[in-house]
């Protein structure tokens, strides 16, 4: 994979604007933000309710497109993509971590973790693939199916999947906004190890303070522009940062 | 309540319309079916009203129809009876018998004799000449337009006719008649004459009916009170209003046949339909458990959910019959369309009827049909209980094979296979068919009980190679196909009905083609079939010595045959010829012994004399040895059979009624035809048909049968498929965020289509494989009980083409769902829930 001149972004965006409906009636979800994410950082993309952040994570990952600017995923400007370049783009460089339904309900856990490889037609790398299981815990439970798994575990599984086929980015949408307390400091923590001990970049879209404390830094966004960030956040600063956009 | 579930059925028109094309399509079929032949009904009632309007009364001899040997006549006698009735201003006796055509090839035409009828003088005439005039001389005869087409006979033409002596008659062919719907004529063709030439030509005795017409200012009641009163007792006299109404009922009672069967197929489509709605409502309930759940939250009753499911079936099934009626209508039009263009003997000239039955029997059949099959899933929905509505996620329905499904399901299925073996094992007849076809029902009850326990492995079977074939796509979609064993069964049990049915029906044509030319060939390897046209006429025995005596032929077979009494019973007894190519193997005793003063007697006639090997039989005052049992298949056998010389010199009168020739070997076939045609050419009523041929017309019926009957169960196999593609869709709106998922994580558009596509590839295929199997083992089983030694043929070929067009028809079905789920934008999709 050959790397841009800045080899520390993993993913940059450029006057990212994106209107929805015509005329009266158009919403300005983004208006020209501008950003990047280093590689191997964990970032939160945080925001009042309706400041954008899912339209933002949407289009970065490929998912929607956008009205106008340039996003590079890597050297690849995948704003120029055409739905199946995008298709084969998130099959070989983009992992998903979404809030809920998140794995197929007739697979079981290990073939919903090896699935985007099946999907690629790839080898998985079985030396990556046990180490990411024991990363995880999951060793006694990869032959079971999702619905013998509890809220906690079927995210961790979402996060293997997303870990195994090494993307250059993870997307996380909300990835504890279902789970209880306890649970949702495993699947942080264990998203933050895989930052530090498998060099992985991850992105992540959350409305919860405690959350974005895990990350590197924060990004807030209002009116679907970028305000400000923090770096090296924790909960009481992130909380503060947020009530002060809010006022 | 009502408003609620309006509001939901309109927000989903697409579903509505798949749901409702279901029934749509059979309760179009049978409004079809009534439009169809009540039309032919008002038309032949039109006709027979407007001929009566020519008769005031008309005499029919009394006696019984059935006996056709003898048909009742009135006689001259009694027609210058009629004739001095005060009233009457004209009466003739109308004949008809048969009066066979000679071609223009010297032989009579068609294989059956042409009738010939008179034709009636002045106002009485009901017959129309189409061209040309009536005969009016004893040189002069008309004849029907189409056999004057297909014989190729203009006006002016002499045409020569056989009277009942086989004595040729020369006639100038003075007009041309329409046999109108008349369908004894329109089969056989017809020649008219004038009655006393009808008379003389036919041989008949005297008349089949007399028509009056009275004269001015005689009323038709007193007419036929004054006429009955005349002839006395012995004889039927009816105004000529009553006559049309007699004879429209009667035809009325053909037309119930034919409305009878085609009822039937359209009660299988319903049936297919009735599983389509069923599951299309199981899964609505299914998909809307949260939408239920929430208005039992806010107050709604169980009995209210419940009402609002029956609602939007009662407006399903009404829109549909609605629609249904009106493509019933269309469906009548255009067979009758069909009908006239070919020129069927039926009236087609009325305009289109529907009648107040037609609407009512069509909307009731298809409202009934459709809330029926929406009881359970309404009963169902009522279990919903308020809390789901809170629950974030949809439970997976898992299935587990009950232990009462285990059971009834195993009490079924044995109970049908034991029937089913008591019916081949019993002597062959009807009533082993009967016994046959009620084990399979309950086989197939059985089948459904057990229907959502075997998909799974067949789905695993059926899937092992689109699993490997088509990677990702294709394991998802095998997995996807088992998912769901109940709604997967029914979806595959509406398919697997209408495969069934094709399959049994081709596997009984194919093994009854088989079993009918084995024995030909086996028994007599045929080539040329001498025979008559008539039923009752003969062949000269010259023409089989003249045959017999020609180098050419290796064997020349009779059939000499006619009814005796022995021990007080008629039973059938001919000449048996010797032969050493007709090949013989008695059930007991040895045809070695077979000669003078013996006879060899079938197995089914020794059981009604109550005679074995070794007894006496007594015919024609004499007695014979049976040294010998025959199988009751052999042809040509008879029930006694004697040497030739033993039944010539008891039955000295009776001639062939067929000819049998095996050609020897080396001997071309024109050669030989040319033989066979110069012995038999100065008899004209004599006729020869190559063994090909004879096979060739029996295979073309059978052909038609087939595909008539595959068409109509066509249409319970396109409502299946209707099933398909809305089980298909409403799974893919089930799973609406789960293809999002796949997409996200790189599932291509095209990816996720096929996927689709091989869920309904395995559907189909699990429904044809099932089908199949039962069709080939029942039709098996039913073609045991046609006769002892059957020779079974599966129509392999055939039978592949229906589960390949099934598998095709499945990919067809999900054409649309899977492009809707692939045009499904991701954000979308990802957030709904």
């Amino acid at each position: 994979m050959t790397m841009t001149t800045d080899v520390r972004q993993a993913l940059t965006a450029r006057g990212l604007t994106k209107v929805y409906g015509q005329g009266d009636a158009a919403v300005h979800a983004l208006r020209g933000v501008e950003v990047g994410f280093a590689t191997g950082a964990f970032t939160a993309i945080m925001g009042p309710s309706g400041s954008g952040k899912s339209t933002l994570m949407h289009c970065l990952a490929g998912l929607d497109t956008v009205s106008a600017g340039e996003i590079h995923v890597g050297d690849v400007e995948i704003t120029k993509l055409n739905d199946k370049q995008l298709t084969l783009l998130r099959r070989e460089r983009i992992g998903f971590v979404f809030q809920a339904f998140n794995l197929l309900p007739t697979l079981t856990a290990e073939q919903n973790i090896r699935l985007p490889l099946e999907i690629a037609g790839r080898q998985a790398d079985q030396v990556l693939f046990d180490r990411v299981i024991e990363t995880v815990g999951l060793r006694e439970r990869l032959g079971h199916r999702p619905t013998q798994l509890s809220g906690g575990q079927q995210q961790r599984v979402a996060v293997a999947r997303a870990l195994i086929s090494k993307p250059q980015v993870i997307f996380a949408d909300e990835p504890t906004g279902n789970l209880d307390s306890r649970s949702g400091a495993e699947v942080l923590s264990f998203l933050r190890r895989s930052v530090r001990e498998l060099g992985q970049t991850i992105v992540m879209v959350t409305h919860d303070p405690v959350a974005a404390s895990y990350a590197d830094r924060v990004i807030f966004l209002r009116d679907g522009l970028l305000v400000t960030e923090l770096h090296q956040p924790t909960a009481q600063t992130v909380l503060d940062t947020l009530l002060k956009l809010e006022a | 309540m009502f408003k609620t579930t309006l509001a939901g059925l309109l927000a989903h028109k697409l579903r509505l319309l798949l749901t409702s094309l279901a029934i749509t399509l059979g309760v179009g079929f049978i409004a079809g079916t009534f439009v169809l032949t009540d039309t032919i009904d008002a038309g032949f009632a039109q006709k027979f009203t407007a001929d009566a309007q020519k008769i005031s009364v008309a005499v029919l001899p009394n006696g019984d129809d059935a006996d056709r040997r003898q048909e009742p006549i009135l006689t001259t006698g009694d027609l210058a009876k009629v004739r001095g009735v005060k009233g009457v201003a004209d009466a003739q006796g109308i004949v008809q018998g048969t009066a066979p055509l000679i071609g223009k090839n010297g032989k009579v035409a068609g294989s059956r004799a042409t009738s010939g009828i008179s034709i009636l003088k002045g106002t009485l005439n009901r017959t129309a000449i189409t061209e040309g005039a009536a005969p009016a001389a004893a040189t002069e005869a008309v004849l029907d337009k189409d056999t004057a087409k297909t014989r190729q006979f203009t006006v002016g033409d002499t045409i020569t006719v056989l009277d009942s002596k086989q004595v040729k008659h020369q006639f100038t062919l003075v007009g041309l008649f329409d046999v109108g719907v008349n369908q004894q004529l329109s089969f056989t063709g017809a020649v008219g004459f004038t009655t006393d030439t009808a008379l003389r030509m036919t041989g008949a005795k005297g008349f089949r009916e007399i028509d009056v017409r009275g004269g001015d200012g005689v009323s038709p009641e007193d007419l036929r009170a004054s006429v009955a009163a005349a002839l006395g007792s012995g004889y039927t006299v009816k105004t000529g209003t009553q006559l049309a109404d007699d004879l429209a009922s009667a035809n009325n009672m053909d037309t119930e046949f034919i409305r009878m069967g085609l009822l039937l197929f359209g009660l299988i489509a319903m049936l297919v339909a009735a599983l389509v709605i069923y599951n299309t409502f199981n899964i609505l309930v299914a998909q809307r458990a949260r939408e239920m759940a929430l208005l039992r939250c806010i107050g709604a009753t169980k009995k209210q959910i419940f009402g609002s499911i029956l609602l939007e079936s009662v407006v399903v099934g009404v829109l549909s019959s609605v629609l249904g009626l009106l493509i019933g209508l269309g469906l009548g039009a255009a067979a009758l369309a069909v009908l006239g263009a070919v020129d069927a003997p039926i009236p087609t000239g009325t305009g289109v009827s529907l009648s107040s039955r037609t609407i009512v029997v069509g909307l009731l059949i298809g409202i009934i049909v459709t809330v029926a099959a929406a009881l359970l899933p309404a009963r169902a929905a009522t279990r919903v209980a308020p809390i789901a509505a809170l629950r974030s996620q949809v439970e997976e329905s898992t299935f587990r094979a009950g232990v009462l499904r285990t059971v009834f399901g195993a009490l079924f299925l044995l109970a049908g296979t034991g029937v089913t073996v008591l019916g081949v094992a019993q002597d062959p007849g009807q009533d082993a068919l009967l016994i046959v076809m009620a084990g399979g029902c309950v086989f197939f009850l059985g089948v459904l009980i057990v229907a959502p326990m075997i998909v799974k492995p067949l789905g695993a079977f059926v899937g092992w190679l689109p699993r490997r074939l088509f990677g990702v796509p294709g394991k998802l979609a095998v997995d996807n196909s088992r998912r769901n064993p109940k709604r997967a069964a029914t979806t595959t049990v509406a398919l697997t009905i209408g495969v069934t049915l094709m399959s049994l029906i081709s596997v009984i044509t194919t093994t009854t083609r088989a079993t009918v030319s084995e024995q030909l060939n086996e028994q007599f390897p045929v080539d040329y079939m001498i025979g008559t046209q008539q039923r009752d006429s003969t062949i000269p025995r010259a023409v089989a010595g003249e045959l017999r005596s020609r180098p050419e032929f290796g064997s020349v077979i009779t059939v000499r045959e006619t009814e005796a009494r022995i021990k007080g019973q008629s039973v059938n007894i001919g000449a048996f010829t010797v032969d050493p190519l007709f090949k013989v193997t008695p059930v007991k005793g040895s045809m070695k012994d077979f000669g003078p003063g013996t006879a060899a007697v079938t197995s089914w006639t020794a059981k009604e004399l109550g005679v074995t090997v070794g007894d006496t039989v007594k015919a024609a005052g004499r007695d014979y040895r049976v040294v010998a049992l025959l199988s009751d298949q052999s042809t040509p056998v008879y029930g006694v059979n004697l040497t030739e010389r033993d039944f010539d010199a008891a039955f000295p009168r009776v001639m062939d009624k067929q000819i049998l020739i095996k050609v020897k070997d080396g001997v071309a076939a024109d050669t030989s035809r040319r033989i066979v045609e110069a012995v038999t050419d100065p008899y004209p009523t004599v006729l020869v048909e190559s063994a090909r041929e004879t096979r060739g017309a029996f295979d073309e019926a059978l052909d038609m049968i087939t595909m008539i009957i595959t068409g109509l169960l066509g249409l319970a196999v396109l409502i299946s498929l209707l099933g398909i593609a809305n089980t298909l869709s409403l799974s893919v709106h089930e799973r609406t965020r789960e293809s999002a998922l796949l997409r996200a994580l790189g599932l291509t558009r095209p990816q996720l289509r096929r996927m689709l596509s091989i869920e309904a590839l395995v559907l189909g295929l699990i429904g044809a494989l099932v089908g199949v199997a039962l069709g080939v083992g029942f039709g098996w089983a039913a073609t045991q009980t046609m006769v002892d030694d059957v020779i079974f043929r599966a129509p392999v070929l055939q039978i592949l083409g229906f589960v390949a067009l099934s598998g095709v028809a499945g990919v067809v079905a999900a054409l649309l769902p899977a492009r809707r789920a692939a045009k499904a934008s991701i954000v979308g999709s990802l957030a709904s829930s």
